[in-house]
């Protein structure tokens, strides 16, 4: 198999895979192109070590070992490219989320990340948290212009007994119908408990 | 806040070119008495029943949902205006008329809050909608404009706001894309192009317009 | 200003310059399309014999031979072109049908089966392969398919399933998505509805139990 076929593959999946939509980590094949990794690096050292057994300059002596080594150099930077590229465009994703939904990582998600992705949204949120109140703004309401301050929503989830961030408490049964203030709100809908109501 | 609702599909939603639209003035008449409001972006008022005042729209439709005012629709919104105004966009092939940048936004709120406040609502609404479908054939047909060589640039006078942001993303794109392969780079000799070019020319203007 | 200061602010500005362009150039680093455009298959011929490589599928050693035909993906291919250890030859994808086809009717060449990432591969290929006219080849096929795409791109009328999409290639799908987007976009604030949504990347909304 010609190298660097593996990478590839990850590449594909963020290539095919619905824009803005995560799919599973794929820890298997990523685990492989890490070992085919180690296996260039492990050929391109015996191939200087053989070098150096021949009493050749390993800097300046441009024999077939040396254009071996070349070669396995350039598939190690590739698949560094390609699992670097793949772990970059999930994370982009990632960092929008904490945007919508704050510093939970929805149901739906958490099964999808590795465990340095979860630790990735943790640490973004808590920065994003931190210079919010640092800021004394939160820059995470009103991601669509706002029109009026209160808006009806329909409760889709059954959330029971609910603090809102404007010091409120409300009971949010399912397929209640409630009045408020849009920014408490706005939170609830993006992770899907609740849909707005209009006309 | 560009793009911020969804950074996949244009640089501006058309919520966001919405609310940019929401600062343009526009006349109302209040039915309430009320002191002036004295606000970061100007000072609005005082209001005075049957007094016609001036206010920005987001400032007027907030009024008007809560019943304190009705709104004049602005002068161009007439339906001696509008009516001539389409005619000058079908006459000409080229030339777009002036009008004002946010009229796709301003006339959509005002249908949209307001309808009862706007004579010939119907016939407003049809001519508005007429001469936005009219503009856009003309934009797509002077989009076919910058296959020319080496423009990586194509020059539309009088483009309203929300027009500009549909035909942006996909403008941007191809801007690019022509900027990329015309590259002296790639392409060294500009001439040797341009002799290939007639044919191609011919067929540009003998295809008719399209119908949507 | 004193002339040795002048060439130091010089040789300043200059490694600024090339700072700043080394960075555009990284932009593309984690760039999806661009990774599988290097991806992309380019036959060579070895000029140098290299050794402990399992490259030449049809090789019984791990060795390769000078003279060897191999077909290496392009980020391979092209940083031993440069060395002159392989010598590049041009895909099949820009082969001379392929460029008549083109010349004669180019909108209706299927581009997307000779190679999904035609005009990006082409870009990267044509400085480096003996063919003079490849970029301007490269030019005038997107200019004719460009007026193509142009005239079904705003409509909403003209549908997914449509034979010219299964022609295009990746940037010209890409070309044509944006503006069916922005145009689906653009009809959607006109009629309204709820502002807010649900987050796009939780999926679609799920059946509701009952």
């Amino acid at each position: 198999m010609m190298y660097g076929t593996k990478a590839i593959q990850l590449v594909k999946e963020i290539a095919n895979g619905e824009k803005g939509q995560l799919t599973p980590f794929s820890s298997d094949v990523f685990s492989e192109v890490i070992a085919e990794c180690s296996q260039h690096f492990a050929d391109l050292r015996s191939l200087i070590r053989k070098m150096q057994e021949a009493g050749l300059d390993v800097e300046t002596t441009k024999n077939e070992d040396h254009y071996g080594q070349l070669i396995h150099h350039l598939s190690l930077v590739r698949n560094k490219r390609c699992l670097m590229a793949y772990m970059y465009n999930r994370a982009e994703i990632l960092r929008n989320l904490v945007w919508k939904v704050g510093s939970e990582i929805p149901e739906e998600i958490q099964e999808k990340l590795s465990h340095s992705e979860k630790e990735y949204f943790k640490k973004h949120s808590e920065a994003l948290k931190s210079y919010m109140s640092r800021v004394v703004l939160e820059l995470a309401v009103d991601m669509v212009p706002p029109k009026d301050p209160y808006i009806k929503v329909r409760v889709l989830d059954d959330m029971g007994e609910v603090e809102l961030p404007s010091d409120n408490t409300a009971n949010f049964a399912r397929h209640s119908m409630h009045f408020l203030k849009r920014t408490d709100a706005e939170k609830y809908i993006s992770l899907g408990k609740m849909e707005e109501l209009t006309g | 806040m560009a793009g911020q609702s969804d950074p996949n599909v244009s640089i501006f939603s058309g919520e966001e070119v919405e609310f940019m639209a929401e600062d343009e003035m526009v006349e109302i008449v209040p039915n309430m008495r009320m002191e002036p409001l004295n606000m970061l972006c100007g000072d609005f008022g005082p209001f005075y029943p049957q007094m016609a005042t001036q206010v920005p729209m987001w400032l007027a439709i907030a009024l008007k949902k809560r019943g304190k005012c009705t709104i004049r629709p602005p002068e161009w919104m007439s339906v001696e205006n509008l009516t001539q105004i389409l005619e000058a966009e079908r006459e000409s092939q080229a030339a777009f008329q002036v009008l004002p940048f946010h009229y796709v936004e301003i006339s959509s709120l005002l249908f949209d809050y307001a309808s009862g406040d706007i004579p010939d609502l119907y016939m407003v609404r049809s001519l508005i909608n007429d001469i936005r479908d009219a503009r856009f054939l003309k934009v797509e047909s002077s989009l076919e404009s910058f296959e020319d060589a080496r423009s990586s640039a194509v020059k539309v006078k009088n483009l309203s706001a929300m027009e500009v942001n549909v035909v942006r993303p996909f403008v941007g794109r191809a801007l690019q894309a022509f900027y990329k392969h015309g590259s002296p780079d790639l392409v060294p000799n500009p001439e040797a192009m341009s002799a290939r070019r007639p044919q191609a020319t011919d067929n540009i203007q003998r295809r008719p317009l399209r119908r949507r | 200003m004193d002339p040795l200061l002048q060439e130091t602010v010089l040789e300043k500005a200059g490694s600024i310059v090339r700072k700043v362009g080394s960075f555009l150039k990284m932009e593309s680093y984690y760039d999806i399309d661009d990774i599988l455009v290097e991806g992309q298959r380019v036959p060579v011929v070895f000029q140098q014999a290299v050794n402990g490589v399992d490259i030449d599928p049809s090789a019984e050693t791990h060795c390769v031979e000078p003279g060897s035909k191999v077909e290496l993906p392009y980020w391979l291919a092209h940083e031993l072109h440069l060395r002159k250890v392989a010598k590049m030859k041009v895909p099949a994808c820009f082969n001379q049908r392929t460029k008549l086809e083109l010349g004669a009717d180019g909108a209706s060449v299927d581009l997307r089966s000779r190679c999904l990432y035609f005009y990006e591969f082409g870009c990267k290929i044509a400085p480096l392969v003996s063919d003079r006219d490849m970029g301007s080849f490269l030019l005038s096929a997107f200019r004719t398919r460009y007026q193509k795409i142009l005239a079904k791109a705003h409509n909403a009328a003209f549908t997914a399933h449509s034979k010219l999409l299964s022609y295009l290639t990746k940037e010209e799908t890409n070309l044509y998505e944006a503006a069916q987007s922005s145009m689906a976009a653009f009809k959607k604030w006109r009629i309204g509805g709820p502002r807010f949504e649900r987050a796009s990347v939780l999926g679609r909304k799920r059946k509701e139990a009952n």
